[in-house]
Formats: structure tokens, sequence, C-alpha cells
């Protein structure tokens, strides 16, 4: 479905409305496994193209310009008593949205500059090529270094996210009629007081081209689902609630069909039901067992944002802050214990970081983060890779929008399961008094990473080297490398799982990114914890 | 960038295409500037321009929405389609409210030329104050420096329109000593480039680096504390969650009775503490309406449940509203849906436009008058515990110095801490003049028994 020569000069021409972007666009391809010889589309690339020689013509040293358009689809059913009669109220959500629209990024003196713009047209992109030049111009008056990119090849290339069914093309009924099944399961049982279920779809179709001579095009699909149980006493005071999250990936709508909603709708109503009445942990220190569906957010802040080279370096300083690493670590770092063995990888089957190429123009990667506890890499981009005198970029680029500025962000930071063969039960069956703490709860690091707090969604006491009964009111409080220290087992491959987090924040203006820490359970000797409200 | 005019003329023409009972329409345009600086350089700039259009159609209470930023009239007449298309599709919903009929808006409005007009050059002074500023003690400065111009517009079917513009302008800025044992903040944030004093921030932040450096360690436990405005501010915003009178009403609330029933009229906090909405008062920045008009497309983050205006405000008149007057639960927050249901008038979102008056007081003189306590600058990383007891759990960051016999004595390493608004409320024992926070205005607080678990090693 290409344009035709003059539809296309129809939609670039300076006087012509802005490009629409379903039709610069084409519809995605199915099955992503033959995409690799198809080329990047050269409308798209004309278009750029205006924006990479007005830029070289005002003086930028380097140019490139992403042309993207972003879907989201969200689908809720919230299941709550009318409280005048108790009779369940099905409250129905369904939202779209699309965005479109292009950033272009220069260096010139030696300095970056940015604009973006939501009209896509030849004479806006120029305009805006232009503007970003110079702010880039008013801004190196306060440049101390110039900026430099380590090197890159020049790649022409198409990549898809696989998948099979297109979330987009799933009738909004369907999925609603999935979502009552899944609430009524869950208030099925008795005191549950209300359920609430979703069903989103995000899709980023991108073009990148750089002055350097990169024109790539991809199409990027995330997919999740998920059902959640509300219970409360009003005798006590005490409310509670209780998830299935299975975790988001970037696939299609069969991962919604794989998950199987309505199936653990009884199972989540039932937990929060005894949630509601589980006695209070005893604190002090304690072995804990960490799920998969937890044990990736604590993977998240202790080592996902520990480890990104520009918080090292000092350029988050003012926001989300920096680490405990310092550039000289590299190598040398005591992380953890030895069976600890971390990846950084863009490449990872269904990651939510998952692409051909990041925000740079650097072709995906998989690299050691940790290997046998010691800190091994940080996750680098273009500009700073030479600053810890690195020779390429490990592709960890990303912005957010068409109009956000690419910057270095977390991918997939998995945790390798144990080598020898390990159930839960033989994890537990270590422990004399411990938790076992399933799916997220509260979460809070320092600006350091160093001081970490977290709860969970659901926690059984192991006593006696067995997983007993529920208990309530639990969090953990470590510091990170003390922490890590006290791993000492993982549960084998069959038991590692991927868990995808959607909203990780950094940056001003801040930007949100999705990635994965995939993980199996693993076990933590003598950790502080705490009692809660 | 959007004239009333032509906001006008745009949602006049989204409704021309619609063919549903109901159609809501809201535009929010921005055109945004911004320079950020790290190591003492400037990194990632630029400027940009977004407009997003979010059309919710309805028809016998099933409402689909969508949201886009593509403004042509082909691309409008599908966004309507569209929404259309997904109000067939959704079940009827038991909980919908009917948009608002013409409405008369107050005249609110903080709209600055100069501060619309400004771009890098303009933000250049106050990064070279914090750049050169850190320079010259030997330190490295990082910040953020933004301004905004906002054009937002309401509409429906029903002959409702609104329209207004506002500016913004934000900066802060962080400073660390080369030895990586001090760091201070300093912000400053007004509706004009002008109310920013951009170098009074830097200088804050430069002083509080070299004042925090070296900092001892102190045992965890309870202390008195007095919380600098911005500390404040971030802890104050969840407990408004609780002032909900739905979710109180269920049972799942601070503010719910045991057995049932709300504590509204209740004395929980200190008789010192009034708090309101007020977006009339002309230090902040609000609209002439209650509710919401996002400027972001936003994505899969930003959904609510209940079509038409059945949240917060749904585009009624804004009106002030008291929360807690002399310690004491005054108002509980009404979405139009739970007002209806309850025969009572429907209430601006709980914690909007917040308002707590202080006391004729500077920081100083919280200090002179604490014999033991600690003087925090600002907090990070705050979650909820517990949301129905709002236990929070945070840590201190960029400054955190032992108060004795009145005076600062010696900077002390930062904590995590587990502590509720409420009781933070209940223990106040004085405050300072309240200061524009995140769009809030909010005094330094004095309190005690405030509770600190655990050190945290970060500077």
């Amino acid at each position: 479905m290409s344009l035709s020569r003059r539809k296309f000069l129809e939609l670039t021409g300076s006087a012509a409305a802005a490009a629409l972007a379903t039709e610069l666009f084409e519809l995605p391809e199915l099955n992503a496994a033959n995409t690799a010889a198809q080329k990047p589309s050269a409308s798209l690339a004309a278009l750029a193209e205006v924006a990479l020689s007005t830029a070289k013509k005002l003086g930028a040293t380097y140019a490139d310009i992403r042309i993207n358009r972003y879907r989201d689809q969200v689908v809720a059913l919230r299941s709550s008593p009318d409280f005048a009669t108790g009779k369940t109220n099905h409250v129905p959500t369904a939202n779209e949205t699309q965005s479109f629209g292009f950033g272009v990024r220069v260096i010139a003196n030696g300095t970056w500059g940015f604009a973006g713009s939501h009209i896509v047209t030849r004479a806006e992109i120029a305009r805006v090529a232009g503007e970003a030049v110079a702010v880039a111009k008013a801004n190196s008056a306060l440049q101390r270094q110039p900026v430099k990119l380590s090197p890159v090849k020049a790649y022409v290339d198409k990549w898809t996210t696989p998948f099979t069914k297109n979330p987009f093309d799933i009738p909004v009924t369907e999925k609603l009629a999935l979502l009552e099944k899944a609430n009524s399961e869950v208030k099925a049982v008795q005191k549950v007081f209300a359920a609430q279920s979703s069903i989103v779809a995000h899709s980023e179709d991108k073009f990148f081209a750089s002055s350097e001579g990169s024109r790539i095009q991809q199409y990027i699909l995330q997919s999740y689902g998920q059902v959640q149980a509300q219970a409360r006493d009003l005798a006590t005071r005490i409310s509670r609630s209780r998830a299935y999250s299975p975790s988001p990936v970037t696939a299609g709508y069969e991962v919604i069909e794989e998950v199987d909603l309505p199936g653990n709708g009884r199972r989540i109503g039932e937990e929060v039901v005894e949630h509601l009445s589980a006695p209070p942990v005893t604190p002090g220190k304690k072995d804990l067992v960490l799920m998969p569906n937890h044990l990736s957010l604590t993977i998240h802040e202790s080592i996902g944002h520990a480890t990104e080279l520009d918080r090292v370096l000092g350029y988050e300083a003012n926001f989300a802050g920096t680490s405990f690493l310092k550039p000289e670590d590299m190598g040398k770092f005591r992380y953890g214990s030895e069976v600890m063995n971390v990846v950084g990888d863009r490449t990872l089957p269904r990651g939510m970081s998952t692409v051909g190429y990041d925000d740079d123009g650097v072709q995906a990667t998989s690299f050691d983060i940790v290997k046998n506890g010691v800190l091994q890499h940080f996750q680098t981009i273009r500009d700073q890779a030479h600053l810890i005198g690195e020779a390429e970029s490990r592709g960890c680029c990303y912005a957010d929008s068409f109009d956000s500025v690419p910057f270095q962000r977390i991918p997939n930071v998995w945790l390798k399961a144990g080598e020898k063969p390990m159930t839960v039960e033989d994890l537990c069956s270590g422990i004399d008094d411990g938790v076992l703490i399933d799916g997220r709860g509260s979460w809070s690091i320092d600006h350091q990473r160093y001081n970490f707090q977290f709860g969970g969604d659901a926690f059984y006491e192991i006593k006696g080297g067995k997983k007993g009964k529920m208990i309530s009111r639990v969090a953990y409080q470590a510091r990170t490398p003390d922490f890590w220290a006290t791993m000492d087992a993982a549960a084998d491959q069959r038991f590692w799982q991927n868990h995808g987090l959607t909203s990780d924040g950094k940056g001003q203006p801040q930007q949100i990114n999705a990635m994965s820490h995939g993980c199996s359970p693993t076990r933590f000797r003598q950790v502080n914890v705490l009692l809660t409200d | 960038m959007l004239s009333q005019t032509e906001a006008k003329q745009l949602i006049a023409k989204i409704l021309s295409f619609s063919k549903a009972d109901d159609c809501d329409v809201t535009v929010g345009a921005v055109e945004s500037a911004n320079t950020r600086f790290a190591r003492n350089s400037i990194t990632t700039s630029g400027r940009t321009s977004s407009i997003a259009v979010r059309i919710s159609s309805t028809k016998d209470t099933k409402t689909g929405t969508i949201a886009t930023n593509e403004t042509s009239e082909t691309a409008l007449r599908a966004a309507v389609a569209r929404s259309e298309e997904l109000s067939a599709l959704a079940p009827p919903d038991p909980e919908y409210i009917e948009p608002v009929g013409p409405q008369k808006y107050p005249e609110i409005s903080s709209y600055d030329a100069a501060t619309a007009a400004a771009g890098a050059k303009e933000m250049l002074p106050g990064v070279r104050a914090a750049i050169e500023g850190a320079e010259a003690k030997g330190l490295t400065a990082a910040g953020y420096f933004e301004r905004d111009a906002e054009h937002l517009a309401v509409g429906n079917k029903r002959g409702n329109f609104g329209y207004t513009q506002r500016t913004t302008a934000d900066y802060s800025v962080t400073a660390r000593t080369a030895d990586g044992t001090g760091s201070g903040w300093g912000a400053g944030e007004g509706g004009h480039l002008g109310d920013v004093d951009a170098p009074a921030a830097a200088r804050v932040a430069i002083e509080k680096s070299l004042l925090s450096q070296k900092p001892r360690r102190l045992d965890p436990g309870k202390y008195t504390v007095i919380l600098e405005p911005a500390a404040v501010d971030e802890m104050l915003g969840p407990l408004f969650g609780s002032f909900n009178a739905r979710t109180a009403e269920e049972g799942r609330s601070l503010l719910t009775r045991k057995g049932g029933g709300t504590l509204l009229g209740e004395k929980l906090f200190s008789e010192k503490v009034t708090v309101r909405s007020d977006p009339f008062d002309p230090r902040l920045t609000a609209s002439p309406w209650s509710g919401n008009v996002s400027t972001s497309l936003g994505g899969v983050g930003q959904f609510f449940f209940g079509g038409g205006g059945a949240g917060f405000g749904g585009y009624l008149p804004a009106q002030k509203m008291t929360w807690i007057e002399k310690g004491a639960i005054r108002n509980l927050g009404y979405t139009r849906y739970w007002a209806k249901k309850k025969g009572v008038e429907p209430t601006p979102a709980p914690g909007s436009n917040l308002v707590l008056d202080g006391e004729d007081h500077s920081i100083e003189d919280l200090v002179a008058s604490t014999e033991r306590g600690l003087l925090i600058t600002r907090f990070w990383y705050i979650r909820f515990v517990n949301p129905q007891t709002v236990q929070l759990t945070g840590l201190t960051r960029d400054g955190v110095f032992m108060i004795e016999n009145g005076k600062i004595a010696y900077p002390v390493m930062n904590f995590r801490w587990n502590e509720s608004p409420a009781n933070l409320l209940a223990n106040l024992e004085g405050m300072s003049r309240p200061v524009r926070v995140d769009g809030d205005l909010v005094p330094a607080i004095k309190a005690k028994e405030f509770t600190f678990t655990s050190l945290s090693d970060a500077i």
C-alpha cells in the first residue's frame, strides 16, 4: 500500500495539510520473521531528508529526525456494588489515543539542540530543523566540552515486533466480554467488594534517519492485561487488594489469550479475602523467597537504575538522582554473591524494551551487567560511551514521544536462573523462619539506589522449611550491595519468568519507559523485615 | 498559538461531525521551551509544540473516547467516527452522568506574552547563574529551566464552551561537592518567567551543598522536624485521596469511621491547620473550570471510569472549597456521580489548587524556636505503604541539618522515613509563610515525633 508519487507530493507540499499518519505508516505486517528484506518507506525518507539537509545547511555537524506514530488502547471494566442496592455495576472504559509527529536533533557548535512538532509537513520540518540548530547555537555559550558520538554503522532496515494477532483489530466488545467474565469470577467469591480489570495495547511506528546515512523503520507492539480484586472489612477498618498481573510483553493479542484472566479471577478473590484477616508479620531478620513478579521490581530499582551511565556521571543529579557506583567500579565492584548474574539485553524475546535499533540508530545488543557478583558494564548511549573509554554504545537510547529528547534508558535487565535443579519448595526447605513474597506492593529507593524498601501483593510465612499461611503488613528494607550479597540460590530455568514494567519515569521533562526484568524465584538470607501499618 | 476564536472553530467543527447523543471535547495546546544542564554544561534542551484533542461520544450512556494530535479535517472526522464506533461497542454505563449545559465561567487567567515567547536565550542567564556559581566554589551543578504556554478549551453538544490560556515557569538546580559528600537543592516557580528568581535558587543550592558536606550519622527514630515547603507539598498530596467521599463511605479510606460511616466533622489535626482549594488565588495557576484539560495525550496510563461528566468537576465553574478547617474535616469530595447519588452538590477534586494557610514566621524563626530537631530540604520517592492509613515511605534528600538550641549545628546523613501526613498535621507545632511549590501554596511545617526508620548512604 505504498503512496503514489502524486499523492506523496500532495501530502508533503508546503501548502498541503499535515500528512495523515495512517497514510505514511502502512499497516503493520503480521509475522515479522519475513520483514528483514523489506525496505523502510521512501515517503518517510523523503520527508526526513528535509530536516537533514536544512540542519546541514545551517551548520549542524550531526542531525537526526524521528517521524513517529503512537497508538494506545485501554479497555477496562470496574465491577463494584451500587451503594444503595448492593447490585454490581459494571462500569466500562474504552479509550484510544493516537499521536503523530517528528523530532529533530542536531549538534551545532558541539552542542545538542532539539525541536519537535506535530505538524508533519515539509515546511514545518524545515522550520523545526532551524529551531533545533538555533537552540544548539544559543546553548553552546555554556558548553564546556563538545558532544562526541561513538561510531555507528549506517543501517537501512525495517524491523517489527513478532506478533500473530493485532490487538487493535480485536473488537472492543470481545475484550469487554472477557473482562466481565474475569470480574465475575472475582466477584463470585463472597466478601469481595470490587473487581477491576483492563486490557492495554500500545504501538510505536518509528522512522529514524540520520546525517550518517541510517534509514530505519520499526513497528513496536506491546500488549498486556490484568485483573484486580478488592475487599474491605468495615468492622476492622481494613481494606486490601490482590492482583493477577501477567507480564506486559512486546507481542500481540495472542498473549491476552495465553494468560487466562478469567481463570485466575477466583483465586485472587479468595486470596484478597484471606489477606483481610491474615495475621501481621513478626518483624526482624528473616530469609526471603521472592517470586519473579515481585523480584523484577527490586531488580529494576537496585540494578537497573544503579547501572545507568548517565546517572553514574551526574546527568540526572537534579531529578532521578545519581548512583552509588562510579565509572572506575566497572570490572571491580562486588555487587552481590557469586551466584548473581545479570544481563542487559534489548534482544530478549518479548522484552518490553526489545527493539531492532535504539533511538540513536544503534543495533540492539546484549551485554553482561553483573557476572559472578561483579559489576561488568554500564548501560550506555552514543554521546556517553567515550566518557568511560568504550568504543561503542550499548544501544540504550530511547525517547517516549516524537517530541521528547532521546536519552539513556534502562534496557531489559534480567537475572539468570540458578544452574542447579531447584524448585520453590527446595528454596523454602532451607528456611526456618522466612517470608515468601508474591507480586508488587509499595516500592521506594533513595536517589543513589542504596536504601530501598519494598512491600508486596501477598505474603506467606515460611516455617520449618515449608510455605505456610498468608500473613500481612510486610515490608523489607535493605542496602543494595548488602542485599545482593545475601542471595544464595535461585530456582532453575524452568521457573524463570519475564516481567515487564510499563511506566518507569526519568528525565526533565519527565519521560516514560518500559522494559522487562526476568528472573526465577530467588532466596535471600537474613533481610530486615518490617511490620507496617 | 491557539486563540479563543480558533479553539471555538475547532470544537464547532468537531461537534459538526458528531452523530452521537452527546459529544464532549477538550483541546489542550502547549508550546514549551526548556534548557537542561548537568556536569556544569548544557545537555539536552529543546523547543516543542503539541496539541491534544480529546473527544468523548456517548449514545444511551455508552461512551467511547479518543485522543489525537492530528487536526486536519479528515483526521478529526475519522477521530469522531472512531469514538462513536467505540461507544457503540461499549456496554451501557450505570454510573453515567450527562455533560453540563452552557456554563458561565469566571475570569481566571495568568497569561504572560513575554513568558510565552521566551526561548533558550531568555533562560540562559538563570542557567549561567547555577553553572558559574557552582564552578566558582568548585561544585558541580545540574538543573532544569522550563517555560510553558498553554491554551485550553472545553466544549460540548449541549452548548457549553470555555477557553483559557496561561503560562508557567519552573526552575530547579542541584549542586554537589567534588568529593561527593555534599548536595544542595533550590527551586523557583511562578506563572511568569519574571516570577522565577533563578540566581536566588542557585545560591540556595550552592550554600546547602557546602553546608551539607561530610554529614554525621544519626540514629533513626522519632525527631522534631522542620520540613521546608518542598517536603511539605510532596507529603500532603497523597492525603487528599482520602477525602473522596465515595472511598470513605465504602470503607476504604483514612476518613472511614470504624464500623461504617465517615469522619466528616471530626477534629483530626492541629487547630492551626486550614486547607482549601482556591482556584482564585492570584499566586496559583488555575483553570476557570473544575476538572482537568490535559495538554498531553497521556497514552495508556491515563484513563478513568465513567463517561460524560461522572468524575470530579465535570467542567462546572471553578469554586473554592475548604477541606480542613482548624484541624477538623470540613468537607469531603463528591464526584458528579456520587453527588447525584447522595443528593449533594458536586465538588472540585480534593487537593486541587491547594492552599495551606501558614503563619507569619520565616523558616529561620522556626529554626530559632527549636531546641533539638532536624531541618529537611526535600523528600524523594514517596510511596504509599498503606493507602488506608496513608502511611507513606520516602527519603530525605539534598540537605538534612541538626538544629541545636535554635541554630543549625551540623549536617546529618539522609534517612528513610515511614510516616503518615495525618500524623504530621496532628503533631504540627508551627508554620512559616506559604510559598508556591508544584502549583500549590504551602508553608514550612514544624512538627514533633516524625518517624525515621533507617539511614541512607545516599548523598
